[in-house]
């Protein structure tokens, strides 16, 4: 067993032979970047002047006032191609660039790290394959239409349920035939070791830059952070700088869909049991087979059958609290902030929303918690308007 | 003594390659499965029992229709297991190994598992995402009786990982032909003949190569190296093709077996 590559007992390399030594590469290449200052320099150059970090740590004044205490919103949606997605890849893509590999693939599910990544293949120069399922290619033809006009070819994977899982399915199968010049760009904290920790040091700086802000703002650390979780790239991010300050209640939002009692949710950690999927051992929505089960959330970015195992990790501690939001809940939240605050967030960024509404319930006026607003969601426009018009939901 | 490592040293006695094909555990269904490895006995040396699973990231797409078909049709590892009793105890003495992936078996529980593949008589194990520094769980479980080996994979880019996975492995060793997954038609890695050499040279246990192979004259140009081939994407579609008839199993068998001695 390779110590490092768990969190517990979670995490992991459950992949062919064929990828181990890929793995080993990019271990190695990822773990003498980060060490870098050139490295380091150039990322948070493309961070600055292309993403347009920082991002704000904006206080919500009409919601603090409503709900009774301090609200404060990290701006992710305000990155550049509109989420946090971006953060991640482009640090893998110079990582790539630096591995001398010239091709990358990314997986997409509402086609957001789809868009990132092949927006980081126009500025570098790389040839971009991203696979997507058909169902999702169908409900969300913008995405697809941003992801060619950037120059990357989207493949829609018939197999399966034709969605996200069966996109990484495919991303992987791809991966493993092309492994010698193609780089791999995961975007959820997923997939086997080193790409968990990746994908958390590349979205590290929101949870640095909110914690710095925090403190210009209030002269000392939050009460609670908060993020929504489906693979969980963005909880991750938000939460790394915080998980060992332990008076920091962290609190992780999962997808409950039409609600974790029915059949229709992606609440992995409510209603799942640890299983190995997508190289990586963590929780999973799963049959008494062990056949994996569909996900269903009104948003794409959540419906994910299992969660990053860091994130599995920080449950079973305790460190972190793992709740659930109805779609129904989401949605009210996404127009309660729209109408008081003027922001349109992304139907996942929605459920953090949902649950900071419920908690602040329980704080104070003087204690503060930071939500981390993942997404904008022009993305969801279709989906929010066929939702409120009673015809069910896209997804 | 083990099936496979009894086959494999009878074979090594007349200087025989061996032939291995593979199906899916359920397709079309549980029945038929029975009779495509009772037919094939004495024949096909070992059958590699796929146990289908949602989510096949190592297999092709016949491979993963054949899976979703199986699971649409309800074959499980349970199903599995109370075939494979049935076919022991109806005296068939054919090796088999389940092809599987890792989750399978943790559904089902590790120990549990280990002594259910022991008491039906399943001869190995084949788990494509269950790579060398995984295997400690499941290779404790299998200590101390050879009913069941595990059997190890190599790959076209294993190199300096060719002796840690020789190292501990049984029966025989599966070489993939190339990068990727199951079914690509005889589009071997480029340097798949010197990558077979080199794992020959060093293993103590027959080599088998597959992946991608559907006539034995396919292995022609390394049939001095390996000791016998797989065929797992092709056999299924010949199977489909004369809608899952036992008997074209039993005659694809027999004439692959022939020539690939022949060659």
């Amino acid at each position: 067993m390779n110590k490092k590559a768990y969190y517990g007992e979670y995490g992991g390399q459950f992949v062919s032979e064929s990828l181990m030594n890929t793995l080993d590469e990019i271990d190695r290449a990822f773990e003498e970047a980060i060490k870098d200052p050139a490295f380091i320099k150039e990322y948070q150059y493309y961070l600055k002047q292309y993403v347009g970090r920082e991002t704000p740590l904006y206080y919500a004044g009409r919601l603090s006032e409503k709900y009774g205490t301090k609200i404060y919103l990290k701006r992710e949606d305000l990155n550049h191609t509109g989420a946090h997605k971006i953060n991640n890849v482009l640090g893998q893509i110079l990582l790539a660039k630096r591995m001398g590999k010239t091709k990358v693939i990314a997986e997409t599910g509402a086609g957001q790290h789809g868009v990132a990544t092949a927006t980081g293949a126009a500025l570098f120069n790389m040839e971009c394959t991203v696979y997507m399922g058909s169902e999702d290619v169908k409900r969300q033809a913008l995405n697809v239409m941003r992801m060619e006009m950037l120059g990357a070819k989207v493949v829609s994977v018939e197999s399966g349920s034709n969605t996200l899982k069966d996109a990484t399915n495919e991303a992987i199968r791809t991966w493993a035939k092309t492994a010698e010049d193609t780089f791999y760009i995961i975007g959820s904290a997923i997939g086997p070791y080193p790409y968990p920790k990746m994908v958390k040091e590349f979205q590290a700086c929101i949870s640095r830059e909110a914690k710095k802000q925090h403190f210009e703002a209030e002269g000392r650390l939050p009460d609670v952070v908060m993020a929504c979780v489906g693979g969980g790239s963005n909880s991750i991010g938000m939460f790394a700088d915080f998980i060992d300050e332990k008076e920091v209640e962290l609190i992780g939002i999962e997808a409950a869909g039409k609600g974790v009692d029915t059949e229709e949710h992606a609440a992995s950690m409510a209603k799942g049991r640890p299983g190995v999927l997508h190289g990586t051992r963590s929780y999973l929505l799963q049959d008494e087979d062990g056949n994996i089960q569909l996900a269903h959330s009104i948003s794409a970015g959540l419906d994910y059958p299992g969660v990053g195992p860091e994130h599995a990790y920080l449950h079973d501690t305790g460190r972190a609290k793992y709740v659930p939001i109805t779609d129904d809940e989401a949605m009210e939240a996404l127009m309660e902030l729209t109408r008081l605050e003027g922001i349109i967030p992304a139907i996942e960024s929605a459920h953090a929303v949902a649950y900071a509404f419920k908690k602040a319930k329980e704080m104070t006026k003087d204690q503060s918690m930071i939500i981390c607003l993942s997404g904008r969601g022009d993305k969801d426009l279709n989906t929010i308007s066929s939702y409120f018009k009673g015809e069910g939901y896209l997804n | 003594m083990n099936r496979i490592e009894k086959r494999m040293e009878e074979l090594k006695q007349n200087n025989e390659k061996a032939f291995i094909t593979y199906i899916t555990a359920g397709l079309p269904d549980m029945g038929r499965t029975a009779e495509i490895i009772k037919a094939q006995e004495g024949i096909t040396d070992v059958i590699e029992l796929g146990i289908p699973f949602s989510d096949p990231t190592a297999d092709g797409p016949v491979i993963q229709q054949a899976s979703y078909e199986a699971i649409q049709n309800g074959a499980t590892l349970k199903k599995t297991f109370a075939l494979m009793d049935e076919l022991r105890r109806g005296g068939c003495e054919q090796p088999v190994v389940f092809m599987m992936y890792y989750n399978t078996i943790l559904n089902y529980g590790i120990a549990d598992f280990v002594t259910k593949c022991r008491e039906t008589g399943v001869d190995g194990l084949i788990v494509p995402d269950l790579p060398i520094e995984e295997q400690d769980l499941l290779r404790d479980a299998l200590k101390g009786d050879d009913t069941t080996l595990m059997i190890e994979l190599v790959s076209p880019v294993s190199k300096d990982r060719i002796p840690g996975i020789l190292s501990g492995a049984r029966g025989f060793v599966y070489c993939v032909s190339s990068m990727g997954v199951t079914g690509q038609a005889a589009d071997f890695h480029r340097e798949v003949v010197s990558y077979l050499s080199k794992v020959k040279e060093q293993s103590h246990i027959p080599v088998m190569m597959g992946f991608g192979i559907r006539e034995a004259s396919d292995v022609r140009p390394m049939k001095d190296i390996i000791d016998g081939c797989i065929v797992g994407s092709y056999f299924i579609k010949i199977m489909r093709e004369n809608g899952f008839d036992a008997k074209a199993a039993k005659e694809y068998a027999s004439r692959f077996k022939k020539e690939l001695n022949e060659l």
